[in-house]
C-alpha cells in the first residue's frame, strides 16, 4: 500500500496497465495499450520502452531494438524508462548497452546514488572491472558509505584475477587494493566483517601470510563471527602457508578437543606432528609452546594423544567414529615411516574388526574401513572375513539352506562383509561354479532382507537392495571376463527385479542404463534416464550416460533431446551466474566472486558441453540437411564457419562424474586417476575429430560459391582461394587428428567395466567410415583444381570415385548380419552392427554433400567445353573421362542406398518377428527414423542430382 | 567421522552423486543452480557441507537468516539438510543442524524454524528429538506433481536463547496459508 501523503506520478498511473499486461504475458495487448498512450503523450518514453518489450517476447527482435535505440539516443533518466531498458537489454542478452544507458545517466545526473549504482552493477554484469573500480570512487564520493568504497577494492582484486600478466597482479592491482585498505584501516573506518575478509584475500594473495596472520589474530580478527571457526580456520590455512607447525598442530589439537570427529583436523594433526620430528622440534624452555599454545611433537604424545581420544569417546552418548579411525591412521603413517608396531597401537586387524564390532550396522561402516584396507596382509583377507562373519548374530531357520539375519542392524552387517568380501577380492578369485553359488546366496538374502522394508515409501531405499548389486556385480564379472553370455540376461532380470522393489534406487537405473547401452538397446535406456530426474549440474557430471550411445545407436530422436536438455543449462548458466556476482557485490560477500566466477568458467569450457554443441549440429545436420540447398540454409542458421573454432582446447574441463556408479572392486580394477587423464584424452581427440568434421562440412557450400567465378576467370583468386585454403588446411588437422586418434588406441587401453565408456572413435577406424569422410573431403579439394590440372587430376578423381564406391560397400558390409544372435541357446547382441549403420548413414550424408559439390563444379565445366566446342565445330572430340565416371559413381550410389534400404526393411521384418518386449533392441520408431533419412536420400539421388546427371547424358549423347 | 567446512561452487558438480539418492528431509522447490548461487552469494556462513575421510559428500545444511528483529522475528531458517543414505544413522543431520543453531545464536537469532511435510513423520520425529515443535501448519505450502494433492507444510521451531521466554514457539491455534506466511 502506497504511503499516506506520497503523491503518485500520473505518469505511473497512465503506464499501469501497460505493466499489468506484460506481467500477465498478454505482450499484444500490451503493445495495444502503449500505442493508445502513445497517441496522447508522444514524450512518455517509457511507454515506447514498454512496447518494446512487449514486441521482443513476441519475436519481433528488429522493430524492439529500434524502438529501445530511439528512446536510449535521448539518454533517458526517468527511473521507468530505465528499468524498463535494462529488462529489455536483458532479455536481448545484451547487458553492455545497459552500462551505455546509465553512463548517459549519471552524466545528467550526477549526484544520483542511484544511477551510479546501477552504473556499478552493470558493468559487473559485463565484467568491466576498471571501470567498476572508477564507478565504486565515484559512488563514494557521492555518498561515503564503506560498501561503495570496497566495492572498487574488490574490482582491483578482479582486476588482478583477470590480468594476463601475473606480474602487473602482483606489483599494481593488489597493491593497489592494499594501500585502499590499510587507509581505511589508519582512519578506522573499517566497520563490517566482509571488509576484514576483503583485507584477509588480498594479503593472501599477495602471499603475505604473516601480515594476513596478524590481521586475523588481531582487533580486526574480532570481527570475524559469522562463518564457524571462521579465525581459527583461516589462522590454520597461514600457519600452513607459513610452515609453522608447532601452531598447526597446537590449533588442531585444539579444535580436537572440541570436536573429536572432525577428519581435517586430525589430518592437520598427523600432518604436523611428523614434520615436528623430522625437524627435530624442541619446544622453548621458558615462553609457551607456540601461539597457540601445547604443541606435540614426538610420536608418544600422539599415540597417547589418540588414545585419550578414544578414551573420551567412550564416554559420549553418541559414539564417534573419529578417534578410531584417527587410530588406524596414525598407524598407517607409521608403518610408511618403517614403524610396524613399536608403539603398541595395536594390530589393525584386530582394530577393524573392533571396529566393525562397534559401527558394523551403519551403512558407513564400509567406505570407512575401505581406507584402511591397505593395512591388512593379503594373506589374512578371507581369515579377516571369517572373523566379521562370526560375530553377526544370523539365524538358521528350517526353511532356508543359509543363516539369515533377524534384524537390520545384522542385516547391515552382513551386507558390510559382503561389500568387503568384493573390495579384498575374494569373489574374484572363485571359479565361476563358486561364482554362481554366491550369487544365488545374495539373491537369497537380498529377497529375505526385503522382509524389513515392507514399511518402507516408494522414495525410500530397500535395506537389501545392495545384496542385489552385488549379485549383478558378480554376473558382471560371468559375463565379460568370462564370457558367460546368458550372465549378463541375469543381469537384467535382476535389476530390473529390484527397480520394481525399490523404484527409487539410482544405482539400479544407472547399472540398468550402462548394460542396455552395451547391449546395443537403447530403448529403455531414454525412460530409465529420465526417471533420474537429472537436473541441471547433472547434465554435464552424467550427462554423457546418455549422449555417448543415444547417437551411436540410431536414437536420433533421443540423442537430439538430450543434447537439447544439456545445451539449455549451458546456456543459462552465463545469465544466471552474473546475476548473482551482483548479489554477492550487494551482500559483501567478496569471497564468492572469484568463486562464481571460477564456475562459470568450469562450465563453459566442459568437455561435455564442447561435446553436445558439435554432436548437435552434426546431428542436425544430417537429420535436417539432405539437399545441398538446404546444408546451405542449415549451416548459415546455425552460423556455423569453417574458420570458427569455439572449443578451448587447453582448457577443457572433464566435469564428469565417473564414480557415478558405486563399485566394491579392489583398488587394481578400480577406476584409477590414469583411467581419467587416458579418458579425456581420448575423449579430446575423438571431440577434435569431430569438431574438424563438422567444420568441413560447414566449408562445403562456402566453396560453391566460388564455382562461377573460378571457372570464368582465374584472377579473382584472393577470396576465393581462402575458402579452399581453409578447407585444405582443416583436411590436414583432420589427418593429424586421425593419426594421434589411431596412436592413442594402439595403446589398447581398457576401461573398468562401470568407470568412463570408450568413445565411438575405434569403430570409426575399424569400421571404415573415417577412410570413407576423408578421402570424401580431399574429393572436394581435387574436383576444385578440376580445370586448372587437365588430365592427371581427372584421373585420380575417376580413381577416388571407384575406391569411394568399394569401401562404402565394404563399410555397408559391416553393417550387415544378425543383430540378435542365438548360439548353443543362449543370446547374444552385436551392438557394433548398429554402430556400424549409424556410421554408414552419416557417411552417406556426407557423400552426398559432396556429390552435389562434385556436380555443381562438373556442369558448368561441361557446359563450358560444350560451348568450345560448339565455336570449334570439333563434333566427334571425346569429352573428358571425368563425366562417365561420376555418371558411374552416381548410379553405383542408387544401387548401393536401394540396398541399404532393402537391408533396413529387412531387419524390421526380422525384429518384428522377434518381438523380444524385454530386449526392445530397436523401436519400430528408430527404423523409421532411419528408414526416413535413407528414404530421403533416395528421393534426392532419383530427384536433383538424378536429373541433372541424366540432362548431362542427354547432352552428352546429341553432341556425340 | 567427518570434515564440516563451507560449502563451494565446485560442490555443486558432486552433488549428483549424492543427492541422486539423497532424500531431502526438508524441501521447498526443486533447486536449481541459481538457488544456490543465492545462497552462496547471501548466507554463505549458512551454507554447510560434510565430508567422509574417503572424500565422498556425506551430506549439506543450507539455511538463511530473515526476519524483523524489531518484532522479535529474526530467526534462523533451514532451507534444506540433505544427508546421503550411505551416512544415515550417525547423527549426522543432528550435527548439521547444531551448527546451524549456532551461527543463528551469534547472529542474535529468536529462533530457528523449518518447513516440513506433514507426510514426512521420520523427519518431524528427529526435529522433535532436535528440541523443534511445531510452530503451525501451513495449508498446501508443498505443490505436488503429477496429480496427487498439495500437501500442508508443519513450520516447526525451536527457540534459541535470544528469546528468554520461549515467546517464539507458542503454537498458533489455526492453521496459515502460504501466502500469509512472511
Amino acid at each position: 500500500m502506497a504511503a499516506r501523503g506520497h503523491v503518485q506520478d500520473p505518469n505511473d498511473r497512465r503506464l499501469r496497465p501497460i505493466y499489468d499486461y506484460l506481467d500477465n504475458g498478454n505482450n499484444k495487448m500490451a503493445i495495444q495499450q502503449a500505442d493508445k498512450l502513445l497517441k496522447k503523450h508522444k514524450d512518455l518514453h517509457c511507454a515506447k520502452v514498454l512496447k518494446a518489450i512487449g514486441l521482443q517476447r513476441t519475436g519481433k527482435q528488429d522493430e524492439a531494438y529500434a524502438l529501445a535505440q530511439e528512446v536510449a539516443a535521448l539518454e533517458p533518466t526517468d527511473d521507468n524508462s530505465l528499468q524498463a531498458l535494462t529488462i529489455l537489454y536483458r532479455e536481448m542478452h545484451r547487458p553492455e548497452l545497459v552500462t551505455k544507458l546509465y553512463e548517459a545517466a549519471v552524466k545528467k545526473v550526477p549526484n544520483s546514488e542511484e544511477y551510479h549504482s546501477h552504473l556499478f552493477m552493470a558493468y559487473a554484469r559485463v565484467g568491466e572491472y576498471k571501470k567498476m573500480q572508477q564507478a565504486g570512487m565515484a559512488l563514494y564520493k557521492i555518498v561515503p558509505k564503506n560498501p561503495y568504497y570496497f566495492w572498487s577494492v574488490m574490482s582491483l582484486i578482479m582486476q588482478s584475477i583477470s590480468a594476463q600478466d601475473e606480474n602487473l597482479s602482483k606489483t599494481m592491482f593488489l597493491p593497489l587494493a592494499e594501500r585502499m585498505v590499510e587507509k581505511m584501516v589508519k582512519e578506522d573506518k573499517i566497520e563490517a566483517e566482509a571488509e576484514v575478509e576483503l583485507y584477509y584475500m588480498i594479503l593472501e594473495r599477495l602471499e603475505k601470510y604473516q601480515e594476513a596472520l596478524d590481521v586475523v589474530r588481531g582487533k580486526l580478527g574480532e570481527k570475524l563471527t559469522s562463518e564457524l571457526q571462521s579465525r581459527e580456520n583461516k589462522c590454520m590455512a597461514m600457519y600452513k602457508k607459513l610452515c609453522r607447525w608447532p601452531e598447526c598442530n597446537a590449533l588442531s589439537r585444539r579444535l580436537l578437543l572440541k570436536n573429536s570427529d572432525d577428519w581435517q583436523f586430525y589430518i592437520t594433526y598427523f600432518d604436523s606432528v611428523f614434520q615436528l620430528i623430522d625437524e627435530s622440534w624442541t619446544p622453548p624452555l621458558e615462553e609457551e609452546h607456540s601461539l597457540e599454545g601445547e604443541v606435540h611433537y614426538s610420536i608418544e604424545q600422539a599415540v597417547k594423544f589418540i588414545e585419550e581420544r578414544i578414551t573420551e569417546e567412550s564416554k559420549s552418548t553418541r559414539p564417534l567414529r573419529g578417534p578410531y579411525l584417527a587410530k588406524l591412521e596414525l598407524i598407517r603413517r607409521l608403518r610408511c615411516r618403517g614403524c610396524n608396531d613399536e608403539y603398541k597401537l595395536g594390530d589393525p586387524e584386530e582394530l577393524m574388526f573392533q571396529y566393525f564390532k562397534k559401527f558394523g550396522d551403519k551403512p558407513c561402516c564400509f567406505t570407512d574401513l575401505k581406507v584402511f584396507v591397505d593395512l591388512l596382509p593379503s594373506s589374512q583377507y578371507t581369515k579377516f572375513i571369517s572373523q566379521l562373519l562370526e560375530v553377526i548374530p544370523l539365524s538358521s531357520t528350517t526353511e532356508s539352506e543359509i543363516a539369515l539375519p533377524a534384524d537390520i542392524k545384522a542385516l547391515q552387517q552382513h551386507l558390510c562383509v559382503v561389500q568387503l568380501s568384493r573390495l579384498l577380492g575374494i569373489y574374484h578369485a572363485m571359479d565361476k561354479k563358486q561364482k554362481l553359488t554366491v550369487v544365488r546366496e545374495l539373491m537369497l538374502r537380498y529377497h529375505h532382507g526385503l522382509e524389513f522394508g515392507k514399511t518402507c515409501l516408494k522414495t525410500e531405499l530397500q535395506f537389501s537392495d545392495y545384496y542385489c548389486l552385488l549379485a549383478v556385480h558378480l554376473l558382471l564379472d560371468l559375463w565379460l571376463e568370462e564370457g558367460e553370455e546368458m550372465a549378463v540376461w541375469q543381469c537384467l532380470t535382476l535389476l530390473e527385479e529390484g527397480l520394481s522393489h525399490s523404484p527409487s534406487n539410482a544405482q539400479f537405473k544407472l547399472l540398468l542404463i550402462r548394460i542396455y547401452c552395451r547391449l546395443g538397446a537403447f530403448e529403455p535406456v531414454a525412460e530409465l534416464y529420465s526417471s533420474l530426474d537429472a537436473k541441471h549440474i547433472q547434465h554435464d557430471t552424467i550427462g554423457y550416460l546418455l549422449t555417448r550411445y543415444a547417437e551411436s545407436l540410431g536414437h536420433y530422436a533421443a540423442a537430439s533431446q538430450s543434447c537439447n536438455f544439456a545445451l539449455r543449462f549451458f546456456h543459462s548458466n552465463q545469465k544466471d551466474t552474473s546475476e548473482y556476482i551482483i548479489q554477492a557485490y550487494k551482500y559483501g560477500a567478496f569471497e564468492k566472486i572469484p568463486e562464481f566466477i571460477a564456475f562459470r568458467n568450469r562450465l563453459n569450457s566442459s568437455l561435455h558441453f564442447a561435446q553436445v554443441r558439435t554432436e548437435r549440429m552434426l546431428l542436425d545436420l544430417l537429420l535436417e540437411a539432405n539437399i545441398s540447398s538446404s546444408l546451405e540454409e542449415s549451416i548459415k542458421s546455425m552460423s556455423l564457419s569453417p574458420e570458427e573454432d569455439d572449443i578451448p582446447w587447453k582448457d577443457l574441463r572433464d566435469n564428469r562424474d565417473l564414480t557415478v556408479l558405486f563399485n566394491w572392486d579392489p583398488k587394481d580394477r578400480d577406476i584409477s586417476e590414469e583411467h581419467r587423464k587416458l579418458s579425456l584424452e581420448e575423449e579430446t581427440l575423438w571431440l577434435r575429430i569431430r569438431s574438424l568434421t563438422l567444420r568441413l562440412v560447414s566449408g562445403l557450400p562456402t566453396l560453391s560459391h566460388s564455382i562461377q567465378p573460378k571457372n570464368s576467370e582465374k584472377t579473382a583468386e584472393n577470396g576465393v582461394s581462402s575458402k579452399i585454403d581453409t578447407i585444405r588446411s582443416l583436411l590436414q588437422q583432420l589427418e593429424a587428428a586421425v593419426d594421434s586418434g589411431k596412436k592413442f588406441l594402439e595403446q589398447k587401453i581398457q576401461y573398468p567395466v562401470l568407470g568412463p565408456p570408450p568413445t565411438r572413435m575405434a569403430g570409426f577406424f575399424s569400421n571404415g567410415s573415417c577412410q570413407c569422410q576423408t578421402s570424401l573431403f580431399y574429393l572436394v579439394s581435387d574436383i576444385y583444381e578440376l580445370d586448372t590440372n587437365g588430365l592427371e587430376v581427372q584421373e585420380r578423381i575417376g580413381n577416388s570415385f571407384k575406391s569411394l564406391i568399394e569401401r562404402l560397400t565394404d563399410l555397408f558390409n559391416k553393417c550387415k548380419g544378425d543383430l540378435i544372435e542365438v548360439r548353443d541357446g543362449t543370446l547374444k547382441t552385436q551392438p557394433n552392427l548398429l554402430e556400424n549403420l549409424v556410421f554408414f548413414v552419416e557417411t552417406i550424408s556426407i557423400t552426398q554433400w559432396v556429390s552435389s559439390y562434385c556436380d555443381g563444379v562438373l556442369r558448368p565445366f561441361k557446359s563450358n567445353l560444350q560451348k568450345k566446342k560448339k565455336k570449334k565445330k570439333e563434333t566427334n572430340v571425346a569429352m573428358p573421362p571425368v563425366f562417365t565416371h561420376f555418371l558411374d559413381y552416381v548410379t553405383e550410389l542408387q544401387t548401393l542406398t536401394s540396398n541399404v534400404i532393402d537391408h533396413i526393411k529387412g531387419l524390421e521384418i526380422i525384429l518384428t518377428a522377434l518381438k523380444l518386449e524385454e530386449l526392445s533392441l530397436k523401436d519400430t520408431l528408430l527404423l523409421q527414423v532411419r528408414t526416413s533419412i535413407i528414404r530421403d536420400d533416395t528421393e534426392f539421388w532419383n530427384g536433383e542430382l538424378g536429373c541433372d546427371v541424366c540432362d548431362s547424358i542427354c547432352c552428352l549423347i546429341c553432341l556425340q | 567421522m567427518t570434515s564440516l567446512r563451507a560449502f563451494t561452487c565446485d560442490d555443486l558438480f558432486r552433488l549428483g552423486g549424492a543427492a541422486l539418492d539423497a532424500v531431502l528431509l526438508n524441501c521447498g522447490p526443486q533447486y536449481g543452480i541459481p538457488f544456490y548461487l543465492q545462497y552462496l552469494a547471501h548466507w554463505p556462513e549458512y551454507f554447510i557441507v560434510a565430508e567422509a575421510p574417503g572424500g565422498e559428500l556425506m551430506g549439506y545444511i543450507m539455511g538463511k537468516a530473515e526476519g524483523s528483529v524489531a518484532r522479535e522475528e529474526w530467526h534462523g531458517h533451514v532451507t534444506a539438510l540433505s544427508v546421503a543414505p550411505e551416512f544415515r544413522r550417525l547423527g549426522l543431520a543432528a550435527k548439521l543442524m547444531e551448527l546451524l543453531e549456532e551461527i543463528s545464536e551469534k547472529k542474535g537469532g529468536f529462533f530457528v524454524d523449518l518447513f516440513v511435510r506433514v507426510s514426512n513423520q521420520v523427519a518431524v520425529n528427529m526435529y522433535k528429538q532436535l528440541g523443534y515443535s511445531v510452530y503451525r501448519t501451513v495449508l498446501e505450502y508443498y505443490s505436488a506433481s503429477n496429480g496427487e494433492p498439495d500437501e500442508d507444510a508443519y513450520d516447526m521451531r525451536k527457540a534459541l536463547s535470544r528469546d528468554t521466554e520461549k515467546k517464539s514457539i507458542i503454537p498458533l491455534p489455526h492453521p496459515v496459508r502460504p501466502e500469509d506466511i512472511e
